[in-house]
C-alpha cells in the first residue's frame, strides 16, 4: 500500500525539483541552442539565462519567478493501493502546493476569476489541475508541472478547426501562423517547447498539445514516422522565422516541435498548440508498490519508447 | 548599439540619447508593480500612499518575496509581459513623472505616444535570468501588501547596475520588434515555400 507520507513527499519533491531544477533534456537542448546560434545578442541572452538557471539549482530558488498554473498528471497503476484511497491523492497534492506556496517554491499567483480574491496558497476550484490516466501495473507516477503564464496568455495556447480539404499543408500553415503571432514581442517567452494536438474534439487536441509540450523529453521524437517527420519539418522552419530568444530576433525560436494526435471526425481536424517556455519546467516521481520513490528525469506519461 | 550605466533618477537627457538595441543597467531607487497597482491608483481612485520622488524607474514585475526570521527574502524577480499593462501605462508614464519602464514584451501605440511625449524609455531583458538580478537588488519597503498582497504589492528595492536590459521602446516612436516582426513576415514566405503551402493557399472556412 502507498502510504500518505511517501505521496506527499512525492508531491512536494517533484514541486521543489520541478520549479527549481531545469531537467536534464530542457538542459541539454539549451545548451545545442547556444551552439546554433547565430545571432551575437540572442546566444548571450541564451548563455545569460543558463547562467541564473544553473544557479537556482544551487541556491534552491526559482528557475524563473512566475511559476505558472500549477498541473499535475497522475499515471495511476490499476493494481496500486492507496492509503485512505485515490482521493487521498488530489488532498495531498492541495495540501503540498499550499505547503510549497508558503515556502516560496511556488508564487502565490492563483486568483479567483472574477473577484480576484487571492487565496494565498493557489489552491481554489479546479485548481491545481489534475489529469489521472489509469495503466496496468501497482505503481504510481506523479508529474507536476508549472505552466508559465506568459506562455499561456498570450496566444500560446490556441486551436484552429482545419478541414480535410486543407490537409497537411492546412495543418502546417496553421502551426506556424499560430507560433509567429504568440511569439510577437517574446509573448511566450521562446525559444518555445511547442506542443501540437493533432485531431479528436477541440478540448482533446488542446489536451493532447498541453501534454506535447510539457511532458514529452525535449529531443525525443514521435514513434509513427509520418509524426516524426513532421516534428522535425516544423521545428525546421520555425527555426529559420527568425524570432530567436524573448522574440527579439535569432536563429533559435523553438527548443523542439513535439506532436501528439487522435483520431478524427471526417468533418475536420483540430490543430492545437500549446507552447511551454523555454525555462521548461516539471518534475515527476514514481512511486513503488513498497513505498521507494524514485526521482524521474522525465515522466513516462505516453507509456511508449521514444527515440 | 552601446552600453549605459544609469543612475537614477534618470534625467531627460539620459534617456533621449537611448537608442534602439541599446543595453541599459541602472542603479538607484526603483518601485515595482502590476495591473492590480495601477487598477487601484487609476480606476478606483486611491492615493498612490507613498513618495515616488526621485524614483522614475518603475518595474513590471511580481517578485516572489517571502519573510524569514522577520526579514523579507527575495526568492525571484523577473519582469513581466507589460502589454498587460497598456490600459494605464499612458497614464503611468504621465502622472508617475517616469523615465523608464522595465517589463518584457512591448506596450502598446497609446503608450508609446505618451513616452514620446514625455522622454521615457521602454526596455526588457534579453534572458530569464532572475538569479542574476537578485544579486543586484535590496528590498528597502514595501507598500500597499496588505491590500494588494505581495505580488503586486509595491516593493521598493535599491538596485545596484541592474541589468542588462535593451532598449525596445525609445522616446522617438520606434519599436524593436517591428523590424523583427516585418523579418519574420518575410522569411514566413520562404518558409511556406520550402515546405510546400502554396502561396495563394486559403483555409476552407468551415464557419
Amino acid at each position: 500500500m502507498i502510504r500518505k507520507e511517501t505521496l506527499e513527499s512525492a508531491v512536494f519533491d517533484a514541486i521543489r525539483r520541478g520549479t527549481t531544477i531545469l531537467p536534464e533534456d530542457v538542459k541539454s537542448a539549451f545548451e545545442r541552442a547556444i551552439c546554433k546560434e547565430t545571432s551575437k545578442t540572442a546566444r548571450f541572452g541564451l548563455e545569460k539565462t543558463l547562467e541564473s538557471m544553473n544557479l537556482s539549482k544551487q541556491r534552491d530558488n526559482l528557475l524563473c519567478a512566475d511559476t505558472g498554473w500549477p498541473i499535475f498528471y497522475v499515471k495511476v497503476g490499476e493494481e496500486c493501493v492507496v492509503e485512505g484511497g485515490f482521493t487521498e491523492i488530489e488532498k495531498i497534492i492541495k495540501e503540498q502546493v499550499a505547503k510549497a506556496t508558503h515556502a516560496g517554491y511556488l508564487r502565490k499567483t492563483m486568483k479567483h476569476p472574477l473577484t480576484g480574491a487571492d487565496p494565498g496558497n493557489n489552491i481554489g476550484m479546479n485548481i491545481p489541475g489534475i489529469t489521472y490516466k489509469l495503466v496496468k501495473g501497482n505503481e504510481l507516477e506523479i508529474a507536476y508541472v508549472a505552466k508559465g503564464g506568459g506562455s499561456e496568455c498570450f496566444g500560446g495556447t490556441r486551436h484552429r478547426m482545419v478541414a480535410f480539404a486543407d490537409g497537411i499543408a492546412g495543418i502546417k500553415k496553421c502551426v506556424i501562423e499560430n507560433f509567429i503571432a504568440a511569439s510577437k514581442a517574446g509573448a511566450i517567452c521562446p525559444p518555445s517547447v511547442l506542443g501540437i494536438g493533432i485531431g479528436g474534439t477541440a478540448n482533446m487536441a488542446a489536451n493532447l498539445a498541453k501534454e506535447a509540450a510539457c511532458l514529452r523529453t525535449v529531443g525525443s521524437h514521435h514513434p509513427e514516422t509520418d509524426i516524426r517527420n513532421l516534428e522535425i519539418e516544423l521545428c525546421e522552419a520555425i527555426n529559420e522565422l527568425g524570432v530567436g530568444i524573448l522574440g527579439a530576433g535569432g536563429k533559435v525560436s523553438v527548443l523542439a516541435v513535439n506532436i501528439e494526435y487522435a483520431y478524427t471526425h471526417i468533418a475536420g481536424i483540430a490543430v492545437a498548440m500549446s507552447s511551454n517556455c523555454m525555462v521548461a519546467r516539471r518534475g515527476a516521481n514514481l512511486i513503488k508498490a513498497d513505498n521507494t520513490i524514485i526521482p524521474l528525469k522525465a515522466p513516462n506519461w505516453f507509456d511508449r519508447e521514444e527515440n | 548599439m552601446a552600453t549605459y550605466y544609469l543612475n537614477i533618477p534618470l534625467k531627460e537627457e539620459d534617456v533621449t540619447k537611448l537608442k534602439i538595441g541599446d543595453i541599459v543597467y541602472v542603479s538607484g531607487d526603483v518601485f515595482t508593480g502590476r495591473s492590480r497597482l495601477q487598477k487601484y491608483v487609476f480606476d478606483e481612485k486611491n492615493q498612490l500612499g507613498f513618495s515616488i520622488e526621485n524614483k522614475n524607474v518603475f518595474i513590471h514585475v511580481g517578485p516572489v518575496i517571502v519573510k524569514e526570521n522577520g526579514e523579507w527574502d527575495m526568492k525571484s524577480f523577473m519582469p513581466t509581459s507589460s502589454i498587460r499593462f497598456e490600459k494605464w501605462g499612458a497614464k503611468s508614464v504621465q502622472q508617475w513623472d517616469l523615465r523608464m519602464i522595465i517589463g518584457k514584451t512591448t506596450m502598446g501605440q497609446e503608450t508609446m505616444n505618451a513616452m514620446q511625449k514625455y522622454k521615457c524609455v521602454h526596455v526588457s531583458p534579453q534572458a530569464v535570468s532572475p538569479n542574476l538580478w537578485l544579486d543586484s537588488l535590496t528590498i528597502q519597503d514595501v507598500h500597499l501588501f496588505e491590500e494588494l498582497g505581495s505580488i503586486e504589492a509595491s516593493w521598493q528595492l535599491k538596485a545596484d547596475k541592474l541589468g542588462p536590459f535593451v532598449v525596445d521602446i525609445d522616446c522617438y516612436g520606434n519599436n524593436l520588434f517591428d523590424g523583427v516582426t516585418e523579418k519574420v513576415e518575410e522569411n514566413k514566405r520562404k518558409v511556406f515555400e520550402k515546405i510546400g503551402i502554396p502561396a495563394d493557399f486559403s483555409y476552407t472556412k468551415l464557419y
